[in-house]
């Protein structure tokens, strides 16, 4: 269980996040939602300690973790990905998830980087590329294939739609549904893309000016119409 | 042809020497985007330490070993205390705090070893090889300079391609804050990173007072050759600094070899102008294949 509690973050007299609580099950996506500015990312990046919180708490499996450093999150099992451009550009497929083995959950065994390869068989083929000559859809699997390399119980996903083709978001997004159940894993799926996203998510928390307005199963979310109008924009 | 060779297996110990120099200061602008103008004072510093250690009959291999590990303790505490604190903030402020560093580093050692001219032993003869009773253009010094330099890089190429080490390195100088995220602790490969081309600074130092005299602005030329080398090359790629070193010691040995010594420093002055007209970001750079 990942929990955000009265989550708070400012960037000088800018309130970013304010107050922002919800709860994350395992085996479940739970979609983080709103227009840009919301503090989606914000909040992310609070979370793992890139941005400090100004308030409120952040636990893993009952474990506080918000003033834990940023460099010891992927040991106790929690893995940020940061948006497709998050590859390191110079390093090769191979290289940048060698690196993601690097600093996994303690106690965990090493993944196979061939295992990574059955599930995203195109980074197999480009597994000597060099990140930067990847494509969007590409360098999204990897950021996603190398956070896997740690081993993690739960994954923070920063926008993996953007800019990316219609097609290649549901291929993306098909394979994380599957990965949420056969790894157990607990997926917090920031995302713009309110529609795509509330098709894989079991629960959906919507932000608006650092704010929870909403939180619900995601059915529920999806079906109300007032609510889509306002924050969602579909 | 006997000058012509002369002349090449000169250019070749030449351009060995810069070539670490230019190794050194790409390590660090890899991983901080720093250029180190304290790179020759540091390495003057930790050749005075050999010295020191030398004179009081320490063994020749032993005082290198010094200067090494002398070099990779202040590499790493320069970044720490004085690099640390303004890293992410305007890069002109680093390089300028590197200028002072060099002038601060100049004075102390000139106040603790005296400024006059000393005799630095070497552990080979500095004397040209003869084949028969030709002497050709290189020493054993040189020979042996060539060696050290190419296991110097040998052991970089190594480390960074090689190792988990190198990997996490790498990646701390490439993104710092995806780093971070998978786990590194960028800080400390940062300070390794300076510690690491310090140490290979020292080296140079060590190769380039052996056999000759040393005073506190023996090495002061080099960081402007190094530099030069390692912008020829591409201050990105350390092949590239090694090549463009190797480059270099050639063009200025041919100059002095055939048109004359005091061309030399012109010559230089010259390639780096060219190239940073005609292709700033070095010979080998990557920054023309990211823009792809």
């Amino acid at each position: 269980m990942f929990a955000v509690e009265d989550l708070s973050a400012a960037y000088g007299p800018v309130k970013a996040l304010n107050g922002v609580t919800f709860t994350a099950s395992r085996g479940q996506v739970t979609a983080v939602l709103g227009a840009n500015g919301a503090g989606k990312t914000t909040l992310l990046r609070t979370v793992s300690g890139l941005v400090r919180s100004t308030r409120g708490t952040v636990k893993l499996d009952g474990k506080d973790i918000t003033r834990t450093a940023t460099e010891k999150l992927t040991s106790y099992g929690l893995s940020h990905v940061p948006e497709g451009r998050g590859v390191i550009a110079e390093l090769t497929v191979v290289e940048n998830l060698r690196l993601g083995g690097l600093h996994r959950a303690t106690a965990s065994e090493p993944m196979p980087i061939e295992r990574i390869f059955e599930l995203f068989p195109r980074l197999g083929e480009r597994r000597d590329a060099t990140a930067h000559q990847l494509s969007g859809g590409e360098r999204q699997m990897l950021v996603i294939g190398r956070a896997l390399m740690a081993r993690p119980t739960v994954l923070l996903l920063d926008e993996p739609s953007l800019g990316l083709a219609p097609r290649v978001v549901a291929q993306i997004f098909d394979l994380l549904r599957g990965l949420v159940q056969s790894e157990e894993l607990t997926v917090v799926l920031v995302e713009q893309n309110a529609r795509s996203a509330l098709s894989i998510a079991d629960h959906g928390v919507v932000l608006n000016l650092g704010k929870v307005v909403a939180s619900a199963p995601a059915a529920e979310l999806a079906a109300d119409e007032q609510l889509r109008h306002a924050y969602l924009g579909f | 042809m006997q000058q012509f060779l002369d002349t090449t297996l000169g250019g070749l110990v030449l351009g060995a020497v810069y070539a670490a120099f230019a190794l050194a200061l790409c390590l660090i602008w890899r991983s901080t985007r720093i250029v180190n103008f304290a790179q020759a004072a540091m390495a003057m510093v930790t050749t005075y330490i050999a010295l020191s250690l030398l004179n009081a009959d320490v063994p020749y291999w032993l005082a290198f070993l010094a200067a090494l590990a002398a070099g990779f303790g202040l590499g790493a505490v320069i970044e720490r205390v004085i690099i640390r604190p303004v890293e992410g903030k305007a890069e002109l402020n680093a390089v300028i705090l590197t200028l002072g560093l060099f002038m601060v580093l100049h004075g102390l050692t000139a106040i603790t070893f005296g400024v006059q001219h000393r005799g630095f032993p070497a552990p080979v003869s500095t004397n040209a090889i003869s084949v028969g009773d030709t002497s050709i253009g290189i020493t054993p010094f040189g020979i042996l300079t060539i060696v050290v330099v190419a296991l110097v890089m040998a052991g970089l190429v190594v480390l960074f391609r090689f190792t988990d080490l190198g990997l996490r390195m790498r990646a701390a100088a490439f993104n710092g804050e995806v780093s971070r995220l998978l786990g590194v602790r960028v800080g400390r490969m940062l300070t390794l990173g300076w510690a690491l081309a310090a140490a290979v600074g020292a080296v140079a130092g060590m190769l380039i007072a052996g056999g000759d005299l040393v005073n506190p602005a023996f090495m002061d030329p080099f960081v402007i050759y190094g530099f030069i080398a390692a912008v020829l090359g591409g201050l990105d790629s350390p092949l590239g600094s090694v090549i463009g070193g190797l480059i270099l010691g050639l063009s200025l040995s041919y100059v002095t070899g055939y048109v004359g010594e005091h061309l030399a420093p012109l010559v230089a002055l010259g390639i780096l102008m060219v190239v940073l007209l005609v292709r700033p970001s070095g010979l080998f750079s990557a920054a023309a294949a990211r823009r792809v």
